[in-house]
C-alpha cells in the first residue's frame, strides 16, 4: 500500500507538471487579451509535431526538437494574434469563433502533413529511477516535471521582477489603465501569445515521447485545461497551477483507487462543486495575471 | 382552375400505369435499389470504413489490402458470372467513425455508385446504416458481428467474430503455461472494449484463472497510463490483458507495464505494429506476449486448411507497397472479398441477395483459416457468423509467430453458458443492446 501510495505521488506529479504548463499558457493569453483560446489544445499537439519533425523525422537531439517546438509555436501564437485576435480585439465572441476554426485548420494540416495515425516516437531515454520494489521514476517523465518547474519560476520571475512582466500584469488587470501609462497593449498582446502558446508547445514536445500524437490529441488536454482553469479562476495563474495540481492528483489518485471513468466524473464534479462555492473559482478576482 | 380541369380531364388508368412504370424505372436508375453490372462493365464494391480519425488503422490498411486483392483477381480475369467476366472496382467512402457519416455513405455508394456490397468495420457506425441497407437490401459486411441481431438480415461477419475468438488466446496460454493463475484486465468504455471484456472475463473464469481485481475501464480520451497501470500492477498478477484496446493504447500501456518493472505475461487481443512498442520496451519484455492476428509471411499460414491465398506474397506485396503499415485488418477485408467472389461466381450474380443465399448455402463457409459454419442464432439471434478456427500469435525473438490454431465453436460448446452470462452483465447480449 505504501508503494502503491508513492508511485500514484509520482504519477499525479507528472500529470500536474505538463497540466500546468499548457494551462497557464492559456489563463496568460485569456488575461491579457480576454479571449479563450479553443486552439490552444492544438499549439501543444503543435508542439508535439516539433519534437516528430525534428527528433524523429530529421534526427536531432531530443533538447533541440524541444527547443524548436517552443520557439515554432511561440511563432505561430504571434501569427495568431496578428491575424485572429487583433482585428477581432473588440469582440471577444469573434475571437473564440476564429480560434474553433483555426483548431480545425491545424488539425487539418496536422493529418496532411504527418497522417491520422499515431507517431511512434522512439524513446529518448529507458533510463528509470527506482526507489523501491513497485516505485519508480522514468527519466522522461522527470523530464517534464523538472522543465516545469523550472519554466513556471521563470515566468514567475519574469511577471513580478521585469517591467515586461509588470506591464503584461497591468494589461492584464486593466487595460485601459496600462495603454494610459503608455504601455503598447498589442506589444503585450504579442508578448503573451508567444508566452503562452510556447508554453503550450513546450508541452506538447515535452511530452511527445510519452502519450499519443496524433492531429487530435489537443482535444482531450484542453477538456482537461478547461477544467483547471475555471477551478483555478479563469485569468488567475496561481490559480491554474494550484487547480492543476489539485486536478492531476485527485484524478490520478481515483483512477488508481476506482476507474478511469470514475475519476472524470469526479474531475467535473470537483469543477461544478468550486462553481456553486465560488462562481469566479478558487482565485478568480481578486488575483489575476 | 382551369389547370386543375385539364389535369383531371387528362388523368387516366393508362397514364397512371405509364406514370407508375416511368417512377420504377427512375428509382432504378437513381439507384434506390442496387444496380447491376452490365457485360465487361466492373462490379463496384463499397468500402464504407473510418479512413482518418483514430480508428482509423481498423479501416485504412483493409482498404489497402483490398486494392492488392483487385489488381490480382483482375490481373486474372476478374470475376466470372454466368459466361461474363468482370473486373472489380472499390469505391472508398471515409465514414470517420461517425454513424451520421456512415450513413450518408451508404447513401452514396448504393445510389450514386451503384454498388453491389458493402464492407464495413461497423460497431458505432452500422446503426447510422442500418435504416439505408435495410430499405436497399445492400448486402454488407462487418468486423464487428457485435452488430448482428436478428433484424440484420442483410448483415454478415464473415472474417472475424471480434471478440470471442479471444478465448483461444486465453486457452491456449492456459494449457501451455497452467502455473499462470492471476490477471487483472484494462479496457476502453466502449463498443469494442464491453465485449471484449465479457469475453476476456469467461475466457478467465473457463480455465480457472482468478482475477485480481475489478476490471479497470478507462475513458477512450485517456493520454496518461501511468496510473492505470500502476493499479493494475498494485495485486502483483500473473496475466495482465489487454482486452480490445485500440493500438494507440496498447503502446503506452505496455511502455508503462515495461517502465513500472512488470515481468509477467501479457495477452491482448492485437498488437498491431508490435515492432515499434519493442523499440519502446525491449525485445526481452516483449518475449511471449499473446495476441490473435498473425502477420501473413508466417510459414503456419501456409497450411493447406488456410484458405487465404498467397498469403505471404501478399504480405511480401502489402509491405512492399505500405512499409511499416500491416495491422490486424490488412488482410479481413481481402479475405472477405474472397468468400464474396467464390458465392457470386456460384450465384452467377452479383446481386445482394443471391450472393448472400450462395453464401450460406449448406451452412458453411471457407474462412480464412478454414473451413467454418455459419453461426450465431443463440449469441446474436441470426446464424450470419463466420466461426471455425482462430491462430493463437506469440511474439518469439521480436517477431509474431502462430502457435496454434483453435476452434472456437468447441469452446463455446464448453463454455458457451459462461460468455453469455458474462456478456449479459454488461449488458452486451444481442436483446439487450440499444
Amino acid at each position: 500500500m505504501h508503494e502503491l501510495l508513492l508511485q500514484t505521488f509520482l504519477n499525479a506529479t507528472y500529470a500536474a507538471s505538463y497540466i500546468a504548463l499548457v494551462a497557464v499558457g492559456l489563463v496568460l493569453i485569456f488575461g491579457v487579451m480576454g479571449v479563450i483560446n479553443f486552439a490552444h489544445g492544438e499549439l501543444y499537439m503543435l508542439g508535439a509535431y516539433g519534437v516528430v519533425a525534428v527528433y524523429v523525422g530529421a534526427q536531432q537531439s531530443f533538447l533541440l526538437a524541444v527547443a524548436v517546438g517552443l520557439m515554432f509555436v511561440g511563432l505561430v501564437g504571434l501569427l495568431m494574434e496578428r491575424a485572429l485576435f487583433r482585428p477581432l480585439r473588440d469582440n471577444p465572441l469573434s475571437g473564440l469563433v476564429a480560434s474553433i476554426g483555426l483548431l480545425l485548420i491545424l488539425q487539418a494540416l496536422a493529418a496532411i502533413f504527418f497522417g491520422v495515425r499515431m507517431e511512434h516516437i522512439p524513446p529518448v531515454t529507458q533510463e528509470v529511477l527506482r526507489f523501491s520494489d513497485g516505485v519508480s521514476l522514468p527519466l522522461q517523465r522527470l523530464f517534464v516535471i523538472v522543465a516545469a518547474i523550472v519554466l513556471l519560476t521563470g515566468l514567475w520571475m519574469f511577471l513580478k521582477r521585469t517591467r515586461f512582466g509588470w506591464a503584461l500584469r497591468a494589461s492584464a488587470e486593466d487595460r485601459e489603465a496600462a495603454q494610459l501609462q503608455g504601455i503598447s497593449v498589442t506589444r503585450i498582446a504579442q508578448l503573451a501569445m508567444v508566452i503562452g502558446a510556447g508554453l503550450a508547445g513546450v508541452a506538447g514536445a515535452l511530452t511527445a515521447p510519452l502519450v499519443r500524437v496524433y492531429p487530435y490529441m489537443g482535444h482531450s488536454v484542453i477538456v482537461t485545461v478547461f477544467i483547471v482553469i475555471i477551478v483555478g479562476g479563469v485569468g488567475s495563474l496561481e490559480g491554474a497551477v494550484i487547480a492543476a495540481i489539485a486536478y492531476a492528483f485527485v484524478h490520478t489518485f481515483v483512477t488508481t483507487f476506482f476507474d478511469g471513468v470514475v475519476a472524470d466524473i469526479v474531475g467535473l464534479l470537483l469543477m461544478l462543486m468550486v462553481l456553486v462555492v465560488r462562481p469566479t473559482g478558487l482565485f478568480g478576482a481578486r488575483d489575476r495575471a | 382552375m382551369k389547370n386543375l380541369k385539364n389535369f383531371g380531364g387528362s388523368f387516366s388508368r393508362r397514364r397512371l400505369l405509364a406514370g407508375a412504370n416511368a417512377l420504377s424505372v427512375s428509382l432504378l436508375s437513381s439507384g434506390l435499389f442496387p444496380r447491376l453490372a452490365r457485360s465487361g462493365e466492373p462490379i463496384k464494391i463499397g468500402f464504407l470504413a473510418p479512413l482518418t480519425g483514430e480508428v482509423a488503422a481498423w479501416g485504412k490498411p483493409g482498404l489497402d489490402g483490398c486494392l492488392i486483392w483487385a489488381e490480382w483477381v483482375n490481373a486474372l480475369g476478374g470475376v466470372k458470372l454466368g459466361n461474363e467476366r468482370h473486373n472489380i472496382e472499390f469505391v472508398a467512402y471515409d465514414n470517420e467513425y461517425d454513424p451520421g457519416k456512415a450513413r450518408t455513405g451508404a447513401a452514396k455508394l448504393i445510389r450514386e455508385d451503384g454498388v453491389q456490397f458493402i464492407m464495413m468495420l461497423g460497431g458505432d457506425t452500422w446503426p447510422g446504416v442500418q435504416p439505408v441497407a435495410e430499405r436497399s437490401g445492400m448486402l454488407v459486411s462487418t468486423l464487428l458481428p457485435s452488430d448482428l441481431t436478428p433484424d440484420t438480415t442483410t448483415l454478415i461477419a464473415p472474417a472475424e467474430v471480434h471478440p470471442i475468438y479471444n478465448v483461444t488466446g486465453v486457452e491456449w496460454m492456459a494449457e501451455t503455461f497452467p502455473n499462470l493463475k492471476s490477471a487483472v484486465i484494462c479496457a476502453q468504455d466502449d463498443a469494442l472494449g464491453l465485449p471484449s471484456l465479457a469475453t476476456y472475463l469467461a475466457a478467465f473464469e473457463a480455465e480457472g484463472i482468478e482475477l485480481q481485481q475489478d476490471p479497470l475501464l478507462f475513458d477512450p480520451a485517456t493520454t496518461d497510463f501511468a496510473p492505470i497501470v500502476t493499479k493494475m500492477l498494485s495485486s502483483n498478477p500473473d496475466i495482465v490483458s489487454l482486452d480490445t484496446c485500440y493500438s494507440d493504447y496498447v503502446h503506452p500501456i505496455c511502455e508503462q507495464l515495461f517502465q513500472q518493472g512488470y515481468e509477467g505475461k501479457v495477452i491482448s487481443c492485437t498488437a498491431d505494429f508490435y515492432e515499434q512498442i519493442i523499440e519502446k520496451t525491449s525485445k526481452e519484455f516483449m518475449e511471449g506476449f499473446i495476441f490473435q492476428f498473425p502477420d501473413f509471411d508466417d510459414p503456419a499460414l501456409n497450411d493447406p486448411r488456410v484458405n487465404f491465398k498467397d498469403p505471404n506474397d501478399f504480405f511480401r506485396e502489402y509491405n512492399r507497397r505500405y512499409p511499416g503499415e500491416w495491422g490486424a485488418v490488412s488482410w479481413e477485408y481481402a479475405s472477405i472479398m474472397d468468400l464474396w467472389k467464390e458465392a457470386a461466381e456460384k450465384a452467377g450474380s452479383a446481386e445482394p441477395e443471391k450472393v448472400l443465399a450462395a453464401m450460406k448455402s449448406g451452412g458453411k463457409g471457407a474462412h480464412a483459416f478454414g473451413e467454418a459454419n455459419w453461426w450465431g442464432r443463440e449469441f446474436f439471434g441470426i446464424d450470419n457468423a463466420l466461426v471455425g478456427n482462430w491462430p493463437v500469435v506469440v511474439i518469439e525473438d521480436g517477431k509474431a509467430r502462430v502457435k496454434a490454431y483453435k476452434s472456437i465453436p468447441d469452446w463455446y460448446d464448453r463454455h458457451g453458458e459462461l460468455l453469455i452470462r458474462h456478456m449479459e452483465a454488461l449488458g452486451q447480449m444481442y436483446y439487450q443492446r440499444g
